[in-house]
């Protein structure tokens, strides 16, 4: 065996010495390569495609108009993204649906790991949707009251015979379905349907059909400008039931609002005073602009920076208005 | 994947004359029978007690988390902490460092050199396979994601053969190490990936860092045990002769055990690739990039080109499993005897191919080839206009699939509707809402029927354990959902095995189609299921069935192919048919490796629990989903050990059932 090694010997070393030369050359060559004018900047684009459009859009601006390095990074959002602007891996989170007030994360922000740079302008709604076809046969279902005792219209092979099924939504989002149908008193069997494709190929599936479907969902989505849906009326908010939920204990009432979706800087990029942070800090649209992006990018599959581009180049004012 | 078990599958072919079967299906049949009477007597009225639970474990689990979040943002964190830092910096310099060379060397350079090298170790298909690799990374456009990709994957496999080895070859030396670390490796293959992304984040922070240590927490278990298996296989009396010749310690070693499994640790190499390659997308969560990432966005803007991202994966991990397989069948040293003229020829080649292989660097260099596949605007064009039209072609068959009218959606929804209502339902009504110490009972006493007094134990023990965590509804709704895909698996699997045993055409097509089940991401290819099966729990079913049942295939048609030949021809000489003689001979003679299959099936179906969470199977896989994404490290943690306290049962029991059944025979 020794012998067979040996022979092959000479053109191994060749080779490993070609290999050991371009890698050294290589590493010779690998530093000094980035430079840009206003520098690098990382902006994390999450699983909605609302926040993909945020991002491309910023991306867009930072290019062209201030000649930035940007790159996009994909990670989870919440603690995963958190830690990684407290680490220096990530700059900018343009859209958060609240994850900074979930317990385990506030310390992310009273230790200034991530610092709040204010909100993109848009207002997240979240609640219970159903076709509006169904408001044809059924009107009553404009309210939470007008389900009751009518839950089988929404039956599936799943619930039983008089129960009606309820899809919740995406496991990373805010929901409290479960707590709310006990809590009123409905005969609905909540399934959990997965992650946001999974849930949006269940009920668009139904719609198609024409079938009745009751479905966690939110607002701004671009798939709301496609279907047509309409949010039923839960219990108002009031005092003691907000107070409850924060005591985890009654939920009897709608989704809080979100009036404002705020966006996060790391520490780092909050310091470093590149004019990318103004843009950041400015950047502020409408639940419109980011549908109009969004359904370029998901519903006509448009490249995400063409996609961004057309929204840049039809809205010169509002792009403007960011960089003074 | 299955190369480990394959090995540990010894046939024995002696048949009893009592058909070992009856007198088991019987007694469990009856335990059954009384556990569906207590059901149908007590149903929903005794669901696990709440002073049987632990109430506070999740609260405990998630200050370990807020601890650790505390000591990583206030500095401080001590030698732990730094340790791991030091890590981090040094896997983050490690991929970047492969990357930037992959880069420097130009996509020329890079194709040319990763060709020629397959070629000269694993002949004229290795090389033709690589080629054909980085002829798709170029024509889907996605050439740099996919050399992200291939950086992480070179530093991750590099890190677990660099772990692996070494560990496997103290496995295969001493009995009691293996002991002690077997429980270790079926935990990391059993726990879900998404259950530790949680404290590897917190240690390694989000970047290439976290991606590789993910993926090596996956990809090691099959290095050690495979390597440990090369060196048991050495034969006796070689290691016999070597040692009353005087040889030390260190010369049995290296000049016998490690040159006499070479075969099997290159195997063992191959199949730390595959391992590496499915947690690509999960490493993608966590910053490995890439194009993990690219699926990952993908899934919720652009399903076509997840899709395509996920072909990539594909084509890549096919790649290394044909070109790794080549190089450990050509330089099997029992294969291969080289005499002075091939030497020569083989000395030729080497050169020339270091030779070519720098000279297109130099030249690639010289003129200016960028690092990124599309360099000139007119190459730019053709791959946007291939990608393009790839991913419209995709988009049809997505848009047909999604359109609820047509005839594939009749067919599809009533079998959806099917396993739904007339297995899953049922299983899981009765698992759920049986009387909780009925259930618990009766599923101990079935392990103990089926195989022995230690699984019994251990099935009583892991129960318990679930019960007491407080997630035995969950848990027993995982396991209706782990029995029912595991059956249908398991049919499948060994209809398909017989038919590939008897037809090399079948066997030839069952290969790449197992390929490219165990790396395609399920989740890519699990979204059209949903949109033809609209019923929660079943796409998570068919994707466990899609992920476990060529294992089974392989394994049974394995088993038959091991049966001797002479057994068979002595049928034939009696005048068997055909058909007797797979019936009667073959599938008796292959019983074992037919079990191997139930239980390798199993462990399967249970790695794709979480995927089902994600898809909307509910029970413990979603609890472990939400628990990562919504910062509730506790329920993730206690769903995982649920899941784990599942597959040690499950496996057990069958494993057991495998050593009674040998027993019976003897």
């Amino acid at each position: 065996m020794s012998d067979r090694q040996r022979g092959r010997g000479i053109g191994l070393v060749t080779l490993a010495a070609a290999v050991a030369a371009l890698v050294a050359v290589a590493v010779a060559s690998a530093g000094g390569s980035r430079q840009a004018a206003c520098g690098d900047v990382s902006l994390n684009e999450n699983s909605w495609v609302g926040s993909t459009a945020n991002v491309y859009v910023v991306k867009n601006v930072l290019e062209k108009k201030l000649k930035c390095k940007v790159t996009v990074t994909n990670i989870t959002e919440g603690q995963p993204a958190f830690q990684a602007m407290a680490d220096g891996k990530i700059d900018v989170v343009l859209e958060d649906w609240d994850n900074s007030l979930v317990q385990s994360n506030k310390k992310y922000v009273t230790t200034k790991s991530i610092v709040p740079v204010g909100n993109n302008g848009i207002a997240g709604i979240i609640g219970w949707y159903i076709p509006r076809y169904l408001l044809k046969q059924y009107p009553q279902f404009k309210t939470w009251k007008g389900l009751k005792g009518k839950e089988s219209v929404f039956k599936t092979a799943e619930s039983s015979p008089n129960a009606g099924t309820f899809l919740g939504g995406d496991p990373s989002y805010v929901q409290k379905d479960r707590a709310l149908i006990k809590e009123l008193g409905l005969n609905l069997k909540h399934v959990v349907s997965g992650a946001e494709p999974a849930q949006v190929a269940r009920w668009t599936t139904l719609y198609k059909q024409h079938k009745p479907v009751i479905f966690y969902w939110y607002d701004p989505q671009y798939l709301n400008a496609i279907y047509d849906l309409y949010r039923v009326q839960l219990p108002k908010r009031f005092k003691g039931c907000i107070d409850d939920e924060k005591a985890k204990g009654n939920h009897a009432c709608e989704y809080a609002g979100y009036p404002t979706l705020d966006k996060f800087v790391s520490s780092e990029f909050a310091k470093s005073g590149s004019p990318a942070l103004k843009v950041v800090r400015k950047f502020k649209w409408t639940s419109a602009d980011q549908n109009f992006v969004s359904n370029l990018i998901s519903g006509k599959h448009m490249d995400k920076d063409k996609a961004a581009a057309a929204w840049v180049a039809k809205n010169k004012a509002k792009v403007n208005s960011w960089l003074k | 994947m299955s190369t480990i078990t394959e090995a540990r599958a010894v046939t024995t072919p002696v048949v009893s004359h009592v058909p070992w079967w009856r007198g088991k299906i019987v007694q469990v049949a009856a335990i059954v029978a009384v556990m569906w009477l207590a059901y149908r007597g007590w149903k929903t009225e005794y669901p696990w007690p709440n002073d049987l639970v632990w109430n506070g474990l999740q609260a405990r689990f998630d200050s370990i988390q807020t601890y650790l979040i505390d000591q990583r943002l206030e500095g401080g964190g001590g030698l732990l902490f730094s340790i791991f830092d030091a890590f981090r910096v040094f896997a983050d310099n490690l991929v970047t460092w492969f990357n930037d060379l992959l880069t420097w060397l130009t996509w020329i350079g890079t194709t040319v050199t990763g060709t020629l090298l397959a070629w000269r170790f694993g002949g004229l298909r290795a090389g033709g396979w690589a080629l054909g690799a980085f002829a798709t990374f170029a024509i889907s456009g996605l050439w740099a994601e996919s050399m992200e990709t291939l950086a992480l994957m070179l530093a991750a496999v590099g890190l677990s053969v660099l772990i692996g080895v070494p560990l496997g070859i103290a496995a295969g030396r001493s009995r009691r190490f293996d002991r002690a670390i077997t429980p270790f490796l079926d935990a990391a293959q059993i726990v879900p990936a998404f259950a530790y992304l949680m404290p590897v984040v917190l240690f390694f922070s989000i970047g290439y860092a976290a991606a590789v240590v993910a993926t090596m927490i996956y990809a090691i278990p099959p290095c050690i045990r495979i390597t440990a298996l090369g060196i048991r296989r050495v034969p006796v009396n070689t290691v016999e002769a070597a040692a009353s010749m005087g040889a030390t310690n260190r010369q049995m070693l290296t000049k016998v055990q490690l040159p006499m499994s070479r075969r099997m640790l290159l195997l063992g190499l191959n199949q730390t690739i595959m391992f590496a390659l499915s947690m690509v997308v999960i490493a993608g969560l966590i910053g490995g990039g890439g194009l993990g990432a690219v699926v990952n966005s993908g899934l919720f803007s652009n399903p076509a080109l997840a899709i395509l991202a996920g072909t990539v994966i594909v084509v890549m991990a096919m790649a290394f499993d044909r070109i790794t397989e080549a190089i450990a069948d050509r330089t099997d040293p029992t294969k291969r005897h080289l005499d002075a003229a091939a030497k020569r020829r083989l000395r030729i080649e080497s050169f020339v191919v270091a030779v070519v292989i720098a000279g297109t660097i130099v030249v690639a260099k010289a003129i200016g080839v960028s690092g990124n596949f599309p360099d000139s605007a007119g190459i730019r064009q053709r791959t946007v206009t291939a990608q393009e039209w790839l991913l419209a072609q995709i988009q049809k068959v997505l848009d047909y699939v999604a359109d609820p009218t047509t005839w594939v959606f009749q067919v599809t929804e009533a079998i959806g509707n099917f396993i739904l209502t007339k297995l899953l339902l049922p299983l899981q009504a009765f698992l759920v809402e049986a009387p909780w110490f009925t259930t618990l009972g009766g599923l101990v006493v079935i392990a103990f029927v089926v195989s022995g007094l230690r699984p019994a134990i251990t099935t009583f023990f892991m129960l318990a354990l679930i019960g007491f965590m407080g997630v035995w509804a969950l848990a027993m709704d995982t396991l209706s959902q782990v029995l029912v895909a595991t059956l249908i698996a398991v049919v499948l699997g060994f209809g398909l095995g017989v038919w590939a045993s008897e037809s090399r055409t079948v066997s030839g097509i069952m290969r790449p189609i197992s390929d490219v089940l165990q790396t395609l991401p399920q989740l890519v290819y699990i979204i059209p299921f949903i949109y033809l099966m609209p019923v929660s729990i079943v796409p998570g079913i068919v994707a466990a069935v899609l992920y476990a049942f060529p294992v089974v295939v392989r394994l049974v048609e394995r088993g038959l192919k091991d049966v001797a030949p002479e057994t068979v021809e002595a049928a034939g000489a009696f005048g068997a048919t055909r058909a007797q003689i797979v019936r009667k001979v073959k599938i008796p003679l292959a019983g074992d490796a037919i079990m191997l299959g139930v239980n390798q099936g199993i462990i399967m179906v249970l790695a794709v629990v979480v995927i089902g969470g994600l898809v909307g199977s509910g029970g413990l896989g979603y609890e472990v989903a939400q628990g990562l994404v919504r910062g509730q490290f506790g329920q993730g943690v206690i769903a995982s050990i649920a899941i784990l306290a599942l597959g040690i049962a499950l496996d057990r029991v069958t494993q057991g059932a495998r050593q009674a059944r040998k027993e019976d025979i003897a």
